[in-house]
């Protein structure tokens, strides 16, 4: 009896399994169209966007969401991309390389993106590379900031497909040591995030304020894993060293935490020059409000009252009337990314990935974050971006940049070969 | 007339399998891979499980570790796929027998509990070990190079070639789980979930098959983390986390516990369901958590078992 059982039971499962899967096969390939590259430009341009919905991250992927949208919708008001209408879908790519591979497959293979731009962690940009390689689509990265993606993968392996409109990690390292050096500080110190990020920057800190200040000492170290909720133990760390500086890149959800949680240890009387280059986050802006003490050190990737522009200005008063917020850097990136594609598209008259990756190489784009040269060598856009000292504003509910300080891009960008004398900042050339 | 139609059956669905790769669009064929993978992980789970009653919380890391297992291999001494795999899959057992070893000798959920601890302990030595795993970036660029057998060279470069790849590995593993399922190993494995006590008056070594039974779904579970890394061409460490070994906890439940090809269909279910669930809804998390409570509360014993009971209602009335 018992050996009937099991095969009638056998017998269903495996029904049940042919008929889940050619459910599957035949479900999922139908709606696929079938895209051939044309000499012409023919049809929508359709741009895939990866970005994190899910999640304590997921404001940030409402605010590529919202600069994406407001991109897509102006350009198709003036008459899109060289006459085509732009087509954009965005999907959760969470934080985890594997659901951002999967969706730029389902974009590239089976929606017919022809574009792709996003992507937030540094670990999925790196392992989405590769992949964007070989399903040959230009992918422009709006928020991931290892400075790997641009000097390894594009410049040394040579996949070509991927570009940077943001800047990388030099903005946070290279970039806050320019404008520490003139700080009367000798000794810093850091309560950095247990990965990558926090490794990487903290190191160029160190190595070009090393070089630019020589004595200058680094006296503490304190390291938060991600998802760190209680700073105070970090605290306690660094103010026990009783460093004249405080470095930290520590971001979004947790920096506010660490700002709350060091105000209340009274970190921000005892330590008079504070660092924190992902400070100038709207989120980070508006979640601490009035609480953000002023004269704290912070930049970003775009602030949106730099530059003093019409161009910029236009931008921030028509994304506050569309979105009734000020935009983030992730607003303006994933923004100017439409621009870029729109600029490029036109300029090589195809949107053929190979045509367009020489049409972006090397262009220069006029966008609310300033003029960017995407670079030709590692493709990683040149722009500006300052870094400053809060300050209250009675125009706006939180603290935005007073004094600010421009470092000139060529002067603290890592230069091509990346490697060898110099590559690293300070350069030569440049006084 | 029974064994025909399952061989048939059998028959057609390899049939199918088959078919797949050479009609479907890259991006099914991913999909396709995927499944297989998440199939192969999830039947070498159940038969800790659904087999013998132990509910893991820590098979991701040996996913994980099968899986960068063959990452370093490609990177530091060969790209020779199987090679790879090889190692990483007895990286994989040689881990899950240590860290077994001083599971199996507790049940339940100090059994759950420290297969969790050890599973996290995995995960923060590859988050910590930067030199060798690459930190949170993991490994990335792992190529797919052909397979050198002596005098021939099989590519397993294009999707549909790696299709293929995976599906021999996929029918092999099925092949080699349905044998030990019923195999008398296997009817041990449920004597003992049923009743321990019982097993061990009977003169079974009950720890001694907790421990291979483990060790053998450490196997497959590095069989499918290397596979996966060769798909992804990537690891991360959140590959170890506990996160990811409630994904065959849930396999199971959907498809069913109790049953061989629960598992099987479970992966199907998961994975088709997240991704027509995306192109509907930016919520897709939320969608896709109430549809699997619907479905692991609706189908007492998972899809397959509860349909299977349904048929045997409806043909013995």
């Amino acid at each position: 009896m018992d050996q009937h059982e099991t095969t009638r039971r056998d017998f269903l499962k495996a029904g049940l399994v042919t008929a889940a899967a050619t459910a599957l096969g035949s479900g999922i390939v139908k709606p696929v169209g079938l895209w051939a590259a044309t000499p012409n430009i023919k049809g929508p341009i359709k741009i895939g966007y990866l970005t994190v919905l899910s999640g304590t991250l997921a404001g940030y992927g409402e605010f590529h969401k919202m600069g994406a949208l407001m991109g897509v919708e102006e350009i198709n008001a003036a008459g899109g991309i060289a006459g085509n209408k732009v087509e954009l879908e965005i999907r959760d790519s969470t934080l985890a390389a594997p659901a951002c591979i999967q969706n730029a497959r389902y974009f590239v293979d089976s929606w017919g993106a022809d574009f792709l731009a996003g992507v937030d962690s540094s670990g999925q940009a790196l392992a989405l590379a590769p992949v964007v390689g070989e399903l040959d689509r230009v992918l422009m990265v709006t928020h991931a900031a290892t400075e790997k993606l641009t000097e390894d993968e594009v410049f040394k392996k040579g996949i070509k497909q991927v570009f940077r409109i943001c800047t990388p990690t030099y903005q946070d390292g290279n970039a806050a040591a320019f404008v520490a050096k003139d700080l009367p500080v000798n000794t810093w110190a850091t309560i950095n995030p247990k990965y990558e990020y926090g490794y990487t920057t903290w190191n160029m800190f160190k190595d070009t304020l090393g070089k630019l200040k020589p004595g200058v000492k680094f006296t503490a170290e304190s390291w938060a894993p991600f998802g760190t909720t209680d700073f105070r133990p970090h605290i306690n760390t660094i103010m026990d060293a009783k460093p004249e500086g405080l470095y930290s890149v520590v971001w979004a959800g947790e920096l506010i935490t660490l700002v709350k949680q060091a105000k209340q240890a009274g970190l921000f009387d005892k330590i008079k020059h504070v660092m924190f280059p992902v400070g100038a986050a709207m989120d980070v802006l508006e979640g601490l409000g009035p609480e953000m003490p002023d004269n704290i050190w912070i930049s970003g990737r775009y602030f949106f009252l730099y530059p003093d522009s019409d161009r910029n200005k236009e931008f921030v008063a028509r994304f506050h009337k569309r979105w009734n917020h000020y935009p983030a850097y992730v607003s303006e990136t994933a923004y100017s990314t439409m621009y870029a594609f729109k600029k490029a598209v036109e300029a090589a008259g195809s949107k053929e990935t190979g045509k367009v990756v020489d049409a972006l190489a090397g262009m220069e784009l006029d966008s609310p974050a300033g003029h960017r040269v995407f670079r030709k060598e590692d493709h990683q856009a040149m722009y500006e971006v300052p870094w400053g000292l809060t300050k209250a504003d009675p125009k706006y509910p939180f603290k935005i940049m007073g004094k600010q300080i421009v470092i000139p891009a060529k002067e603290f960008f890592n230069r091509p070969p990346f490697e060898g004398p110099g590559t690293h900042p300070p350069f030569k050339d440049s006084k | 007339m029974n064994q025909y139609w399952k061989y048939f059956l059998m028959l057609g669905c390899l049939g199918a399998l088959v078919g797949i790769g050479f009609v479907s669009g890259p991006f099914v064929l991913y999909l396709a891979t995927r499944i297989m993978i998440l199939c192969i992980f999830a039947l070498g789970y159940n038969l800790l499980l659904g087999r013998t009653g132990l509910l893991s919380f820590g098979h991701a890391a040996f996913f994980a570790i099968g899986a960068y297992g063959l990452a370093i291999t490609s990177i530091h001494i060969s790209a020779h796929p199987l090679l790879g795999i090889l190692i990483g899959v007895t990286a994989a057992a040689l881990l899950s027998l240590c860290i077994g070893f001083f599971c199996v000798r507790h049940t339940e959920i100090y059994f759950a509990m420290l297969t969790l601890a050890f599973g996290m302990m995995v995960f923060a030595l590859i988050w910590n070990l930067r030199s060798i795993t690459g930190g949170d970036d993991g490994l990335y660029g792992i190529s797919r190079t052909a397979i050198s057998l002596g005098i021939v060279n099989i590519p397993i470069r294009k999707d549909y070639q790696f299709y293929y790849f995976v599906l021999l590995f996929f029918v092999a593993s099925v092949f080699l789980i349905h044998r030990i399922y019923s195999s008398p190993f296997g009817l041990a494995l449920a004597g003992i979930r049923e009743n321990h006590i019982r097993a061990e008056f009977a003169g079974l070594s009950v720890k001694a098959y907790r421990l291979g039974v483990f060790t053998v779904s450490g196997a497959f579970a590095g069989l499918a983390g290397s596979l996966s890394a060769l798909l992804e061409s990537n690891v991360a460490p959140f590959s170890a986390h506990w996160s990811h070994s409630a994904e065959p906890v849930l396999v199971s439940l959907i498809g069913g516990l109790q049953t061989f090809s629960g598992p099987l269909v479970g992966s199907i279910v998961f994975v088709a369901l997240r991704e027509v669930l995306q192109r509907f809804t930016y919520n897709w998390m939320f969608w896709f958590g109430v549809l699997l409570l619907a479905i692991i509360i609706g189908f007492r014993g998972g899809i397959v078992g509860s349909i299977s009971d349904a048929f045997r209602k409806y043909s013995r009335p």
